[in-house]
């Protein structure tokens, strides 16, 4: 499956991070390997008849020093978020705005939901006054593309192609893969990649419905695991050619190793194993890395039944009885669905550039039914080459990413 | 590696399949019509709807229970674009193949209804949760990977009225990076009441709304032949740009990007078919002999206006031997901030 000539590696240069434990990829990291949780009272929507509310939410964020071209009437909670993360990974890379400009780029922002509070807050004006007392600024806030149209004109890139992947809780490792495979076609010289979304009273009272939804924490491959939390942020990551980060002496936090996507089409919300594994290993194999290589697997961890089981299954299935170790970051930051595999992402390529492994918090006895190293709620030093970041998205959607220390040589 | 385009499909107001959508292109005939208001209780008299689209009717009652409109002009699309006049799959478009689908916000309406009931209902989490898959805008794509054995790459894109050429870009490179060898991918819309209440709040002129959904089969130049199929179109450059205040202008630069890397002039171009939003006004280049505007024949079918555009521009080079070998311009427009343009080598 891999291409015939020699493609261009790719690494990473900057992180732009907003999430429940910390702003920026510094506070984020330190958050990341002191393994401290997001969650609290969800103070999102007015959470009356529920009864639990716990999330992991974004608190006390300014975004408007991130914010310089752009009117904020026009940003929705998920835009300021994509925004800020998307200013912070350009500053991280030290790339000057002018020369990004010059650039043909991409930006590729995975959401699930989009501007989803902007959604809540149009329904209740709806059911209050009727459709015709809907906002109209609100309604000109939601649709799903000015996630990534909004980054590119706050940046004032124009010779950019701008999309939005709305593929569900794997939509930011699509994202990555995509300006990974656009930047080794040579179509597009630097990539703002990741994703972004709000917390919401519709995926709440989702997955509250569906049983998914823990009362406290996230407990992800523990036996005691009661579901997931909600959670909310968003993680950009900047993408470029190893040549073009050698020839301005950028900071390389990881190289981009490999990608690989495909669907169960079998379920729609229940993870096909058999599948998932196949995702692994088409990207190890566009990789060209063997299972035994890999030093680290992110799980997509998201600590209900069905995900974990099946995702150790398939875990076990590539990479045999003894895996390497695997961590759920989501015990931290809960499930921030369209940003949740960028913040993995960004977390593993912290882990690579600082020596560390992030623990799964929270956990209390291993499932023998997943019986995976989790790293159990502290974190430990360690030397890491090659990284795995799995996303299992609704629908069956998997995608699989690799990272690895930048090494020299071919 | 070349890329082509050897079949479409399309669900348009001129109805189900190629053959209504080139027949109503062929004619010029508005797709556009009043609106049964007692089915229909939207702020809108005249829309471009699917004529007789009833999702059970169309697709079964198999696996549509539950089913949204998007998902299923979706679903409808690609079983006709998977499938030939005798029923049977098209060979080579195995399980391995991809997807890629362009939309806005997947259905509004299935998001509005599902949020509603957590507010009116007796209890907040009173939400129907069959329907909760309704509410994720992937929704739809997973939907036609499950009802049709796709397992290759299943991606949801949105970008306005460029989600469809987004797309295709992002078929082409599928193709490109060897991740699947043959994509469907195209680009679907559905009307509704709670889409044509944010239309209204959003737009200063509501447009006239249109529905549908447009889908192409994308694969690598030598393997269409392997297969029997006749390459309909060579994907010969794909541009976009984002603007701020200047569509038109960003559009042009896109257009001239596009030229530029096909090494194509201007005065060459057969035909242009734009995709705009009607809220901008912005012209495509008044160049070439034929033009065509998909919003004035269908109305305004937001996410699918470009693979509908695609598909008419299909349809009116099938029709015409002179197009054999020119070259065309399809070009999307989206408040947004999006602009994008494909240009296509037409088939011999």
């Amino acid at each position: 499956m891999r291409p015939a000539r020699t493609p261009r590696r790719v690494v990473v240069t900057g992180l732009g991070v907003v999430a429940s434990t910390g702003v920026g990829a510094v506070e984020f990291g330190a958050a990341l390997r002191a393994g401290r949780s997001g969650a609290g009272p969800l103070t999102a929507f007015d959470t009356t008849g529920f009864d639990h509310s716990v999330a992991c939410e974004v608190n006390g964020f300014d975004p408007a020093p991130w914010i310089e071209r752009l009117d904020r009437a026009e940003l929705g909670r998920a835009g300021e978020f994509a925004v800020a993360a998307a200013r912070m990974a350009v500053a991280d890379a030290g790339l000057g705005v002018e020369a990004l400009r010059a650039l043909p780029s991409l930006v590729a922002v995975g959401s699930t939901n989009a501007e989803s509070r902007d959604f809540d807050r149009l329904v209740e004006q709806s059911v209050a006054d009727g459709p015709a007392g809907m906002a109209a600024e609100l309604a000109r806030r939601v649709n799903a593309g000015r996630m990534s149209s909004l980054v590119a004109r706050e940046l004032a890139l124009t010779d950019v192609e701008a999309l939005t992947i709305s593929t569900a809780c794997a939509a930011g490792n699509y994202a990555i893969g995509y300006g990974f495979d656009a930047l080794r076609a040579g179509d597009v010289e630097v990539a703002l990649c990741g994703g972004a979304d709000a917390l919401c009273r519709k995926t709440f009272a989702g997955f509250y419905r569906i049983g998914a939804m823990a009362p406290e924490r996230c407990q992800p491959f523990d036996r005691n695991r009661k579901g997931m939390i909600t959670g909310e942020g968003a993680g950009v990551l900047v993408l470029e050619s190893l040549a073009s980060a050698q020839a301005r002496g950028a900071r390389i936090y990881a190289e981009v190793l490999g990608f690989g996507l495909n669907c169960d089409a079998d379920h729609l919300v229940a993870p096909n194993a058999d599948s998932v594994a196949r995702c692994m290993r088409l990207a190890l194999d566009c990789a060209g890395i063997k299972p035994d290589e890999v030093d680290l697997i992110s799980a997509h961890g998201t600590a209900t039944a069905a995900n974990d089981l099946a995702e150790a299954r398939a875990i076990r299935q590539v990479f045999g009885e003894s895996p390497p170790r695997t961590v759920a970051i989501k015990s931290m930051l809960g499930h921030t669905l369209g940003a949740a595999s960028a913040l993995a992402a960004i977390g593993c390529a912290l882990a690579i550039d600082g020596g560390f492994i992030p623990p799964t918090i929270n956990h209390e006895e291993t499932d023998p039914e997943c019986a995976v190293d989790c790293v159990p709620n502290t974190g430990v030093a360690a030397d890491l080459r090659v990284v795995q970041n799995n996303a299992l998205a609704f629908g069956g959607n998997n995608a699989v990413l690799l990272l690895g220390r930048y090494q020299e040589g071919p | 590696m070349r890329t082509v385009i050897s079949r479409w499909a399309a669900v348009s107001p001129f109805g189900i399949g190629a053959g209504s959508l080139a027949a109503g292109v062929r004619e010029r005939r508005g797709g556009v019509l009043p609106v049964d208001r007692e089915r229909w209780p939207a702020p809108v008299r005249r829309a471009g709807l699917v004529p007789g689209f009833d999702i059970r009717e169309v697709l079964g009652a198999k696996g549509t229970r539950t089913m949204d409109r998007i998902s299923a002009l979706a679903a409808a699309t690609t079983a006709e674009l998977l499938h030939g006049t005798d029923g049977a799959r098209l060979p080579g478009v195995g399980s391995d193949a991809g997807l890629v689908l362009g939309v806005n916000n997947g259905s509004a309406q299935s998001i509005a209804d599902f949020t509603r009931d957590s507010l009116v209902k007796e209890r907040p989490y009173f939400v129907n949760p069959a329907h909760f898959p309704n509410t994720v805008m992937n929704c739809a794509a997973a939907q036609c990977g499950i009802r049709y054995q796709l397992r290759g790459p299943n991606v949801t894109v949105a970008g306005g009225r460029s989600s469809a050429l987004l797309a295709l870009n992002y078929a082409r490179r599928l193709v490109g990076a060897g991740r699947a060898d043959a994509v469907l991918c195209g680009a679907a819309e559905e009307f509704s009441v709670t889409r044509a209440w944010l239309e209204r709040h959003a737009a200063t002129n509501p447009p006239v709304l249109g529905e549908g959904c447009a889908m192409l089969l994308v694969e690598p130049g030598d393997r269409a032949g392997r297969y029997g199929r006749a390459e309909l179109a060579e994907v010969l450059a794909v541009r976009f740009g984002v603007f701020d205040t200047d569509p038109a202008q960003a559009l042009a630069d896109c257009v001239r990007g596009a030229l530029d890397a096909a090494d194509v002039a201007p005065a060459d171009l057969w035909a242009v078919v734009a995709a705009h939003d009607p809220e901008l006004a912005v012209a495509g280049p008044d160049l070439p002999p034929v033009r065509l505007s998909v919003t004035e024949l269908v109305g305004d079918t937001q996410a699918a206006a470009g693979g509908i555009g695609l598909a008419a521009l299909l349809a009116l080079a099938a029709d015409d031997p002179a197009a054999a070998g020119r070259v065309a311009l399809v070009s999307t427009v989206d408040r947004d901030g999006t602009v994008g343009c494909v240009l296509l080598r037409l088939g011999a």
